[in-house]
């Protein structure tokens, strides 16, 4: 039995049901998320394993076995197409997105209208693994709409702070504005080609790179840097993120801008746009898109954001609104990674830059959640996130200071935390494509540990009045936290193991030196 | 071996590392008036932490510091870069607009030309 359908019917059907569940009464609904997003893992991590044990791309089609219509030798229907990277992706989302709502039932308690809180959330889950299971780009865009709107309202869900709504607000606007450009560029690329099956358009566009082809690419890309909070069109993200519940900005931060964002820059330009096709037509003197120009395009945000997103992150006294900061800076390094996965393509260097691209997209997951957990931690139990109220809270709250270390140190990229390998790895690459890139990023990271530096003096300093009476909290809110706490220390201990086994078959798979994406397609039409 | 690094190296260079900080806090204490162990002046390592005593020229320090304080010197030396930062981030919607126009513009002019 293909189990891949019902990673998005449970969260489906957990999330419509809610409404009804909320009639068993209150303690249910939250339960019931916790019960269904379990088994969204469950079938995330099977989706996964089965992907990874097989290393073959899983192509599915809805309401029929053959996307190919009747009667054409084309692909009509809608298509999911997950490889590797789609379901790493996949079990990160449901992965985090679990402790999230585990996490949401103490940390909520206090707030109402939950039936609507669990069934956006599970909504939001949905829309992202639906965008990384997805082989149709109009069926992405509608992912992508499904996540961003549940987003808009979970930021602005306490309507009883101005902070929630004019973030929310502001977000919905120029999110708006940024999905229309995404798709525009779909429209395009329909308009001239006339298919929505990526795998499809792959060999459409390289049969007949058109200047529309770029156009509608630009608006992309353009529209996608923005869902990933790329500087500067970042600065949404340092509203929208501090003002959501914390639960909610571990899965902006940790989740949201990857899959809608970074993941479906790498998605269009690896599965449609292929560098490898491209660069293939061009040693043949025939038409093709030049790349590397877009390669480039994507190292200068990057660099720009990996800069300015970590050093604002310094100069912030809502603990918050750094963490969303910092997680506009370790974008940037992800982006450098797929940057220069793109102009490196098809050598060693492109490889390991594309290696450490995908494995901090799952680092930064794990580490940025935790953070939050953390930051909704102290805002639960101190009431306040101002970073010059919180002086002395080791004494009170030593686990959670404990796991701030161990976070901070993570994302900084401390050997041997997880994030260091990942840091590592985009480092060397673009230390050995161009040294100045390795420079800039290390500036990047010299701003990032001066930015938690100054939390975890906070933490460690003079106990203030605010911080006297206070205790760690309960359980339900602990348990998320030691388990991402354990799961950095246990992926920074196997970071290399993890690096060779999963990321670097994972980086190939979106590589697709072969054309392995389009040749799954290729399968159904008869000309693989 | 490319891609890999060897625990060992890191080592090393932390051990360089304190080392030098160790040889810089020596110097440091004999060359400087306002690093003595005891005394006017030894509160210049912000360690030492007396909330009754206000340090000239540390005023902002209040007798103690707080997470705050740290980086003080680091975001003073760069501070026009911060300003700079700060006041592009206006918080403006009509501005978020006009850098994600920008932003899309200059992938498209690129892409058109160069692409």
């Amino acid at each position: 039995m293909n189990v891949l359908p019902w990673v998005i019917i449970t969260p489906l059907f957990g999330a419509f049901s809610m409404p009804v569940i909320s009639l068993l009464g209150g303690k249910f609904r939250g339960h019931w998320a916790v019960i269904v997003s379990g088994l969204t893992l469950g079938i995330a991590a099977k989706v996964f394993y089965t992907i990874w044990k097989s290393n073959e791309i899983l192509v599915y089609t809805l309401g029929d076995t053959n996307p190919i219509g009747n009667g054409v030798k084309f692909p009509i229907r809608i298509i999911w197409e997950v490889d590797l990277f789609g379901a790493l992706l996949a079990l990160t989302v449901t992965f985090v997105s679990f402790l999230a709502i585990l996490y949401s039932l103490e940390y909520m308690k206090h707030d109402t209208g939950l039936d609507k809180y669990y069934a956006l959330t599970l909504v939001l889950e949905l829309g992202m693994i639906g965008i990384v299971i997805t082989g149709d780009i109009f069926n992405f865009y509608v992912f992508l709409e499904i996540m961003s709107i549940a987003s808009y309202a979970l930021v602005a869900f306490r309507n009883d702070t101005w902070e929630g709504i004019e973030a929310g607000v502001k977000y919905m606007f120029v999110g708006s504005l940024a999905s229309s450009f995404i798709l525009l560029g779909i429209a395009l690329l329909y308009g001239q080609y006339g298919t929505l099956t990526m795998a499809y358009l792959a060999m459409k566009i390289a049969e007949n790179p058109t200047l529309i082809s770029k156009v509608a690419l630009a608006f992309l890309v353009g529209g996608l840097l923005f869902k990933s909070g790329a500087v500067p069109v970042h600065m949404w993200l340092s509203d929208a993120h501090p003002a959501a519940p914390s639960s909610i900005s571990a899965m902006l931060s940790g989740l949201v801008i990857k899959a809608g964002g970074v993941y479906a820059i790498a998605r269009i330009i690896f599965g449609i746009f292929n560098p490898g096709l491209h660069s293939y037509l061009k040693a043949f003197d025939m038409p093709a898109l030049n790349l590397n120009t877009l390669g480039w395009i994507i190292i200068f945000f990057a660099c720009l954001t990996l800069v300015i997103g970590n050093a604002m992150a310094v100069v912030q006294n809502d603990m918050k609104r750094l963490f969303a900061f910092s997680s506009v800076g370790q974008i940037g390094y992800i982006l450098l990674g797929f940057g220069i996965g793109i102009v490196a393509y098809g050598d060693k260097i492109g490889e390991i830059a594309l290696t450490g691209a995908v494995y901090h997209i799952v680092n930064h997951a794990v580490i940025k959640g935790l953070l939050f957990f953390i930051a909704g931690a102290v805002i639960h139990q101190v009431g306040t996130k101002n970073l010059n109220e919180l002086s002395g809270l080791a004494r009170r709250m030593p686990f959670t200071t404990l796991s701030f270390i161990i976070g901070a140190a993570a994302i900084i990229g401390l050997p041997p935390l997880n994030g260091f390998a990942s840091k590592w790895l985009i480092y060397e690459s673009s230390a050995m494509y161009n040294p100045i890139l390795a420079v800039i990023a290390v500036i990047g990271t010299v701003f990032s540990l001066a930015a938690y530096t100054r939390v975890l003096f906070t933490f460690l300093g003079v106990e203030s009045e605010k911080v006297k009476m206070v205790k760690e909290p309960g359980n339900a809110m602990i348990v998320p936290m030691l388990v991402l706490v354990i799961i950095i220390l246990v992926m920074g201990i196997l970071s290399w193991q993890i690096s060779d086994k999963i990321m670097l078959p994972t980086a190939k798979m979106l590589e697709q030196l072969n054309g392995e994406y389009i040749m799954a397609l290729l399968k159904f039409i008869g000309g693989g | 071996m490319f891609g890999y690094w060897d625990a060992l190296y890191f080592i090393y260079a932390f051990i360089i590392g304190l080392l030098i900080s160790y040889l810089l806090m020596k110097w440091a204490e004999k060359a400087s008036v306002g690093t003595r162990k005891e005394g006017d002046g030894s509160k210049i390592y912000i360690s030492g932490e007396d909330q009754d005593k206000v340090i000239p020229q540390f005023e902002h320090l209040q007798g103690y510091f707080t997470g705050r304080h740290v980086m003080w010197g680091f975001i003073r030396g760069i501070n026009k870069m911060f300003l700079t930062f700060r006041r592009e981030h206006t918080g403006l919607l009509t501005d978020y607009v006009s850098y994600l126009l920008i932003t899309v513009a200059i992938v498209l002019g690129v892409m058109v030309i160069w692409g």
